[in-house]
């Protein structure tokens, strides 16, 4: 009878695997050969490197993988289960905010007896899921299983400056494991896409929510972007504060405690308005709503709809209850303050000196210690400035990123990284201003201010003229310029 | 015979060897009498928890310059409890009194109202030059002994002061010695050349004689009010094309003024930005902003605002301005740590704090950011960091943050907040503790609305006022074991 039973465990246990086997046939291995421009040398590439990730199939013949996956990539190659033939994949739509990317393939045999993952439900927490993908240390594919440990926003590091939703799992993620399918009842619930520095058996997948948002938004073939709703939402536990407001003792409502320069939002929203209700979910006094049984914040309420539409938002301000409707879309004012793709580097090379839009990217080039370096001031524009001082911000702060020796620039004193205030009496706004600086100015020299403290450098504009193209075939630049 | 000869010779050279160093050990040295340890206890403070006191204790190198007075640096002086010196490296200890002290230029003198102490002391002599070849010595009492360790010359410089961000001139010298930084005495030919302030690696930094009698000379006939400074950022011009955008004729030389903020004494600034300095007193200035100094070499100008000239002294400048030769008088400004907008030391003042509500506030300096450990300036906060590049404005000369919270049920959902940057409460603009203890005498409807300055940040914060405030305000006082609400500068209340 004993081993009957066993007999019987062991056949179901066999044939659940067997039915769990399946999706694995629809899971691809990609590599990726990219290469990303150095920043603080626009005009160059690092060199060309190798990196191994995960797709799998979705209806309409693609594949879908992470952003982060395909970003920079000169080549993409995707290959089946068990088969050895290499396919080149290219990027149809890819959304660095989301982390997601769906690829198509030229030759159509590819997708030949491959069956489309079906998107399921966002799983609940504690309920197992497995993960299928193609990490680091072997070629065959892998399986990892493991439970929901929890949902909530977390920042999405591939753009380092998003918050969307996210599932966090002990199923081990990593390398390569990217953009693989986490798979609960046969049916895709997530995309594996980071670990966490610091935590053990912890790795995060993109939950279904999102890749529907994802897969939604380019149904008009243009991928717009997560909305973004600008306001920075805070605790309203306090009992004075709520006395002082008028709000009712209870744990509804979060008090709107900043407002980003976004028209729309700054047009709807006065600080110290209290959010009651945001689409239909109610916000609790820590600023979360219940989201399908999980406490996350109210942004995510802000994300359900599509940029361009409008959030039905119930508010309370001046002892009232009040009704907005938010138009949402998503923000680019901090874009560079996030790690960029596809776009390459502005710059302009002047006399050797190179300038370039400060961005993250500049930033990392500089190493660890970054807020050290122009007595932090780069940082402060960066992260800071638009918080603070919004009216003074410049829309593109430039830096000096490096000066290409040359005789023409051999007295300067300044070697680079340092942010620009004015060239030739122009206040430095934008990439765009610099060139106009120089090519409209008829002095014979060329004075450039840097911040904190106006240091200046000049320069002969006759030398410059002569020497421009002398440095660009010195330094192999094609181009002066990317604008 | 002649083996017995040989042998009285080795008995004779063996006992003649032996007592060598009896010999020497019973020839003092005159510095002996000249050279004296201090030791000074003082209260150290923890500025995350402002309300607590520990003690610390320094051992330092103090020499007798004649007059009952005793020179050593003012490195540890600050928030003495007790000081006392030790002579002859052992014995008893005498206790002493400062009489000057000078946090900016690092120097004090030391007294002690024992007459017996000053008995079988020598005054040293301050001054002298560095030898030819470059030999100095660095003494200090150590373990019994005065340790006499040699030290090669390297430079006279121009180095941030070790306890103010003013330059002065340094010396600079190599030496095996460890631990150093601590008043050690540099000697040359018998004469104390210099006083160490600070050792990195091999490389010993002192105080040169000369710098330290004339702020002596320049103290005993009531012209010195302080060390002054030149307030305003400049840079070489290396580049030629510079000067000639300036249209300044001749060999290349002086320096370019790039900003020049406003005074902290609210004197007219005479300098504008564009400017060329070519002298300074009668000193070229060369294309990087060295001067030839005829005692200490080429030095960088800064060293001009310290060379015998104090705060309220004039320099006189020849400057370039529009295309003509000019001559300028600048007033050198004090040079007080509050010329920052965050200031860069608190010395001999308790740490002021005010908590209301469990709200913990204290004043933005730099011993508050310095609770963040060694590396204070990579780990403390950015924003609070940044603080420090910017000059007092007058409609905020200081900062105010919110440290942290106590919890306790009368904050609560505030607990978490902490490093904020206080802009007004009740309405009221808030630059100093004094300002916010004014403030909360004066509630909003019954509430204490406690704003932060603009930033990435928490805005607002609303607690009640009134008696529920000063019973939470009790109560957590109590379960934090603080003895005080509040101590102020000044008031310790």
């Amino acid at each position: 009878m004993l081993k009957q039973t066993a007999t019987t465990v062991l056949a179901t246990l066999w044939l659940c695997a067997g039915y769990a086997a399946d999706p694995e046939r629809s899971v691809i291995q990609i590599f990726t050969f990219s290469q990303q421009p150095i920043w603080d040398a626009p005009w160059r590439f690092d060199a060309v490197r190798r990196m191994g990730g995960s797709g799998f199939v979705i209806k309409g013949k693609r594949i879908m993988t992470n952003a982060h996956v395909v970003s920079w990539g000169r080549q993409i190659i995707v290959r089946r289960y068990q088969d050895p033939r290499p396919y080149v994949a290219a990027v149809e739509y890819v959304a660095h905010d989301c982390d997601l990317a769906v690829l198509t393939v030229q030759d159509s045999r590819f997708f030949d007896n491959l069956d489309p993952l079906e998107l399921g439900e966002l799983p609940k927490v504690r309920s197992a899921v497995v993960t299928y993908g193609y990490p680091a240390g072997g070629e065959e594919i892998s399986y990892t299983r493991g439970v929901v440990s929890r949902i909530e926003l977390e920042p999405y590091a591939h753009v380092g400056n998003r918050r969307l939703l996210t599932c966090q799992t002990d199923a081990a993620i990593n390398p390569g494991n990217s953009g693989g399918p986490v798979i609960q009842d046969d049916r895709v619930v997530g995309v594996a896409f980071q670990g966490m520095a610091g935590l053990e058996n912890a790795g995060f997948f993109i939950p279904t929510p999102v890749i529907e948002h994802f897969l939604k938004d380019i149904e008009d073939s243009h991928y717009d972007g997560f909305p973004f709703a600008g306001l920075r939402v805070m605790p309203l536990q306090s009992p004075a504060y709520r006395i002082l407001l008028k709000l009712p003792d209870n744990d509804l409502g979060a008090r709107v405690d900043g407002i980003l320069p976004i028209p729309s939002t700054e047009k709807e929203f006065k600080l110290d308005d209290v959010l009651l209700k945001v689409g239909d979910y109610p916000v609790a006094s820590d600023g979360t709503i219940l989201y399908r049984g999980n406490r996350v914040s109210s942004a995510l309420a802000f994300q359900f709809v599509q940029a361009g539409q409008s959030v039905p938002v119930q508010i309370w301000r001046d002892g009232q209850q009040r009704q907005l409707s938010l138009p949402v879309s998503a923000y680019a004012g901090d874009r560079a303050a996030g790690y960029q793709y596809d776009t390459l580097p502005r710059y302009l090379v002047y006399g050797g000196l190179v300038f370039t839009p400060l961005s993250l990217d500049y930033l990392r080039t500089l190493g660890g210690s970054a807020p050290e370096i122009s007595n932090g001031e780069m940082y402060y524009e960066l992260f800071f400035r638009n918080y603070e001082d919004h009216a003074k911000a410049r829309p593109e702060p430039i830096v000096l990123a490096s000066i290409l020796a040359d005789s023409v620039n051999a007295n300067l004193r300044i070697r680079g990284r340092t942010l620009l205030d004015q060239i030739n009496g122009v206040r430095i706004e934008k990439l765009e201003d610099v060139v106009r600086a120089f090519e409209t100015c008829t002095n014979g020299f060329d004075l450039i201010e840097f911040l904190p403290h106006h240091g200046c450098e000049t320069l002969e504009r006759s030398e410059v003229a002569n020497a421009n193209s002398r440095i660009l075939k010195t330094y192999g630049i094609a181009h002066d310029r990317r604008l | 015979m002649k083996a017995r000869i040989f042998l009285l010779i080795m008995v004779l050279g063996t006992a003649l060897q032996a007592q060598t160093p009896e010999r020497k050990r019973a020839q003092p040295s005159p510095w002996e009498r000249s050279i004296v340890t201090l030791e000074a206890s003082r209260k150290q403070y923890d500025y995350y928890q402002p309300w607590t006191r520990k003690t610390g204790r320094a051992i330092k190198t103090a020499l007798y310059i004649g007059e009952h007075q005793i020179l050593t640096t003012a490195d540890e002086l600050f928030d003495r409890t007790l000081v006392r010196f030790q002579k002859g490296g052992r014995g008893r200890w005498w206790p002493g009194e400062v009489t000057w002290i000078d946090y900016y230029a690092n120097l004090a003198l030391v007294t002690c109202s024992d007459e017996d102490f000053w008995r079988d002391l020598q005054p040293a002599t301050l001054g002298g030059t560095v030898p030819e070849g470059g030999t100095l010595q660095i003494l200090r009492w150590h373990e019994g002994n005065l340790e006499n360790r040699r030290a090669e010359f390297t430079q006279f410089t121009v180095r941030e002061g070790q306890l103010a961000a003013i330059n002065q001139t340094v010396l600079e010298a190599d030496s095996d010695i460890q631990n150093a930084g601590w008043g050690e005495i540099v000697t040359a030919n018998s004469h104390a050349v210099g006083i160490v302030s600070a050792q990195e690696g091999r490389m010993c930094t002192a105080i040169p004689a000369t710098f330290i009698q004339n702020i002596l000379e320049a103290r005993k006939q009531s012209r010195y009010h302080g060390l002054g400074f030149f307030h305003f950022y400049w840079q070489g011009s290396q580049n030629p094309a510079s000067l000639a955008r300036l249209n300044l004729p001749g060999e290349p030389r002086g320096v370019i003024v790039n900003s020049v903020p406003a005074r902290p004494d609210d004197c007219e600034q005479v300098l504008r930005p564009q400017d060329i300095i070519l002298s300074i007193d009668g000193f070229a200035l060369d294309i990087q902003g060295d001067y030839a100094d005829p005692e200490y070499g080429n030095l960088m100008l800064e060293n001009l605002a310290t060379r015998n000239k104090w705060a309220g002294d004039d320099v006189k400048m020849q400057i370039w301005r529009d295309g003509k030769l000019m001559n300028i008088v600048y007033r050198l400004p004090k040079y007080d740590y509050s010329v920052s907008l965050v200031p860069s030391a608190t010395y001999d003042q308790e740490p002021e704090y005010l908590i209301l509500g469990g709200l913990v506030f204290q004043p933005l300096t730099d011993s508050y950011l310095q609770s963040w450990g060694n590396d204070w300036r990579r780990r403390s906060p950015f924003r609070l960091n940044y603080y420090r590049n910017d000059p007092p404005a007058k409609d905020r000369p200081a900062l105010v943050v919110m440290s942290q919270v106590l919890p306790d049920s009368y904050n609560i959902g505030y607990q978490e907040q902490r490093c904020l940057v206080v802009d007004k409460v009740n309405g009221k603009t808030i630059s100093r503790l004094a300002d916010l203890r004014g403030a909360i005498d004066h509630p909003v409807n019954g509430f204490h609305v406690v704003e932060f300055v603009q930033s990435d940040s928490l805005r607002r914060i609303v607690i009640s006022a009134g008696d529920s405030e000063k019973e939470a305000t009790g109560r957590i006082l109590k379960r934090y074991g603080i003895d005080e609400a509040y101590h102020l500068a000044g008031k310790a209340e």
